[in-house]
């Protein structure tokens, strides 16, 4: 799974359920932007997300890395499971 | 609160006769009622006042004590005019001061072209010909007599024959299947079997010879079979008479005085459940219960005159056939079409309204979405000069449809009526006194004391579940082969102890409306908060391409609440559900509704469950979703819908997450 292939899905899933097609509007260039401070996600949704990127890109999301830091923007996301997926690969 | 739709047209409302019976109510109880509101307040507090004075303002044909008027203050066991008696059949039979003798009482219009009248002093004969005949054959009070049959006037003639005799009549509709109409009738015993051979449906001829012969056979109660139109089937089984209906009735007809009087809850229908949950429930309805509440909801609510024309989109099947029927006792001529709305094409109902000069439409939401999605324009194919009401029942009718048939077919008040099978009546209701608030039923049923159940109790306004706390004559007087009425007790009272339970869940406004919101049993429960499926429906089926929509709840133990929504969606056809029109739907919920109706799949399927009565069934579709067998898929008008709901990738149940199985 490519780095494209992972924002894609994080994309996707925003659409299925907050943003009905306007996330990447709401995104906007700066793909580094918090989701909590611009209402792209809340905390309940932070959980669901990361449930959703558990089972979409099949990888286990230790629990203690679950932070702002690592989730609270698309670029931080992308970064993180791909990081994941490569700690997986080899 | 919600926008008027239509305000109250000041001089029809001057002149209802539901202004004459509020003004009639206020010189007996020496107060005025100067709106609706206060006239229903009086008609439930004072239940026994209100049905004592409405029985001698509609001058009915009764003998008999109207006391007392109701014996017993609860709704399950209380009895209405133990001493007054009565013959339905004679109270719509005969001849009324101000209708012409000579006057349609029938018109029937085919999908053929045929068209046939038939005028009151017509009707009487015949009716009472037949019944001068089943007498000769034995049939007495209380006899059950069942009737295959289409929505033609025969059907008619035969079932006031029989009620004149006191009789229990039962029908059912051509494409109700054999297995099906054997579950009901093999119930009830009955001893003649009044049957159509053959119809035509959607341009289609279709004997139905061998359903009635198998049902001869499987019903050896029947001692007569009488054919009402269309071939007499051959190898029956012995010992049956077989007549043609002609030659059943070339006899004298009965005199309509000689009549005899029966008790007021001496049993004139049975009606049946939809039989999701096992054998249909046999509903047996009153003749007084029955003819009371119908010519209140007719006089009063409808504002029926003899001046009038209806037109109810019913079948043999169906209460509604029942309802129309009694218009006959206000004078009303009833139109009866037999055959497809739709065929050849989607304006052919519509044409013979126009010609027909119906006055009152009723109609369905299903019949309207048809309409919308064939691209009809009502007005573009008629004037409906006479038309002044249109009534719709069967299922929701939502908002968007008020605004399509204010905008394409005519701004009449639209009665957004509501009740059934159970109380052979409505417990929502058109009212010449108020206005129409769009998408909401303009008002509830007079003197039915309805409130909703909710926390914390019960609410006069508000949202919650459909009761009725008051005893009304139209409740069933029992179920059949339920001698002990634990049946009747399960399924109304149980719930909620002394109070009749209706099962749908509804929002009773503070300005008098109601608003079905759907069945209490398909409401769902989404992190919390309670959802009936219809707020989706009223959202969801305004979008463009979407001809029919349900949701259900499917357990889900990733979702913080347990459980997410499902919605199945039928588009127009030719159109497939991609991801733009998805998100299309699920923003609109969102900013419609909230963010919890977003369902968390939405499905495209070729048709939704329904009923054999017609009705959507959720809980088909919701035991499907969740892993579940259906209770009885022979109740279902269409089980093949199942399979497909079974096959679909998309809405198997749920599976824990990855890091949920693995522990």
């Amino acid at each position: 799974m490519q780095p494209s292939d992972i924002r894609r899905l994080v994309i996707d899933w925003l659409d299925d359920n907050y943003h009905f097609g306007e996330a990447e509007a709401l995104i906007g260039d700066d793909e580094d932007k918090s989701f909590l401070r611009n209402g792209v996600l809340d905390s309940l949704g932070f959980v669901k997300l990361i449930l959703h990127l558990e089972d979409a890109c099949n990888v286990q999301i230790d629990r203690k890395d679950v932070s702002p830091a690592n989730f609270d923007s698309l670029l931080k996301v992308v970064t993180y499971v791909s990081a994941q997926l490569t700690k997986a690969r080899t | 609160m919600t926008p008027i739709y239509l305000a109250p047209d000041a001089a029809v409302a001057q002149h209802s006769q539901m202004r004459a019976f509020a003004d009639c109510a206020a010189g007996v109880v020496g107060r005025a009622f100067p709106d609706y509101a206060s006239l229903n307040r009086w008609a439930c507090d004072d239940f026994r006042a209100f049905w004592r004075t409405f029985v001698d303002w509609s001058r009915l044909d009764i003998s008999g004590n109207l006391d007392p008027v109701c014996v017993g203050d609860a709704v399950e066991t209380a009895r209405f005019f133990p001493g007054l008696r009565l013959n339905y059949a004679r109270n719509l039979l005969r001849p009324l001061s101000g209708v012409d003798e000579r006057g349609p009482a029938l018109i029937l219009r085919t999908e053929s072209g045929e068209r046939r009248e038939i005028d009151r002093a017509a009707l009487r004969s015949r009716a009472l010909a037949v019944a001068a005949a089943l007498q000769e054959q034995g049939v007495r009070a209380g006899d059950r007599v069942a009737a295959l049959a289409r929505n033609a006037p025969e059907a008619l003639e035969v079932c006031l024959g029989s009620a004149a005799l006191g009789a229990t009549w039962s029908s059912v509709a051509p494409d109700l299947g054999t297995e099906a109409v054997l579950g009901r009738f093999q119930q009830l015993e009955p001893v003649v079997l009044f049957a159509h051979t053959e119809y035509v449906h959607h341009g289609v001829r279709r004997s139905l010879e061998d359903r009635v012969r198998t049902l001869v056979a499987e019903l050896p109660s029947v001692r007569q079979l009488v054919v009402l139109d269309g071939p007499v089937p051959a190898g029956l089984r012995d010992g049956v008479r077989v007549s043609r209906l002609e030659d059943f009735r070339a006899r004298q007809p009965l005199e309509l005085d000689a009549l005899e009087d029966f008790p007021f809850d001496h049993p004139l229908f049975v009606l049946f459940s939809s039989g999701t949950t096992g054998v249909p429930k046999c509903i047996v309805h009153g003749a007084g219960g029955t003819l009371l509440e119908h010519v209140k909801e007719h006089r009063l609510h409808t504002d029926l005159r003899p001046t009038d024309r209806l037109y109810f989109h019913t079948s043999a099947g169906w209460m509604m056939w029942n309802w129309q029927l009694t218009a006959l006792a206000t004078g009303t001529p009833v139109l009866l079409y037999d055959g497809s709305p739709s065929f050849p094409d989607a304006t052919v109902l519509l044409r013979v309204l126009d010609e027909e000069r119906i006055s009152v439409f009723g109609t369905s939401p299903a019949y309207i979405q048809l309409l919308k999605e064939s691209g009809v324009e009502p007005r573009a194919v008629g004037r409906f000069e006479a038309l002044r009401a249109l009534q719709s029942t069967g299922s929701i009718l939502y908002d968007a449809q008020f605004d399509w048939i204010g905008e394409h077919f005519k701004r009449v008040p639209i009665h957004s009526i509501s009740g059934g099978t159970d109380i052979i009546g409505c417990f929502m209701l058109g009212n010449p006194l108020m206005p129409v608030y769009r998408g909401e039923s303009q008002s509830l049923s007079l003197g039915l004391d309805v409130r909703v159940l909710a926390e914390p109790g019960l609410q006069r306004t508000g949202v919650g579940d459909l009761v009725c706390v008051n005893p009304f004559p139209s409740r069933p007087v029992f179920i059949w082969n339920d001698p002990q009425g634990a049946r009747f007790h399960a399924s109304y009272f149980a719930e909620n102890e002394g109070l009749w339970t209706h099962g749908d869940r509804v929002h009773l406004t503070e300005w008098g409306s109601a608003r079905v919101l759907g069945r209490s049993d398909g409401t769902m429960k989404i992190r919390g908060v309670r959802i009936g499926p219809a707020e989706l429906y009223s959202v969801v089926l305004a979008i463009p391409g979407v001809s029919e929509a349900m949701a259900v709840e499917q357990a889900d133990p990733r979702e913080p609440g347990g459980s997410r929504i499902i919605l199945l969606v039928v588009l127009a056809a030719g159109q497939t559900l991609d991801r733009e029109q998805t998100l299309r739907i699920k923003k609109a919920l969102s900013q419609k509704a909230s963010p919890v109706h977003v369902p968390a799949v939405i499905a495209q399927v070729s048709g939704l469950p329904q009923t054999l009565n017609g009705k959507y069934s959720e809980r088909a579709a919701r035991d499907i979703v969740n892993g579940r067998a259906p209770p009885n898929r022979a109740a279902l008008r269409n089980p093949e819908v199942l399979d497909e709901l079974l096959a679909h990738p998309a809405l198997q149940p749920p599976q824990p997450f990855m890091g949920d199985r693995a522990k």
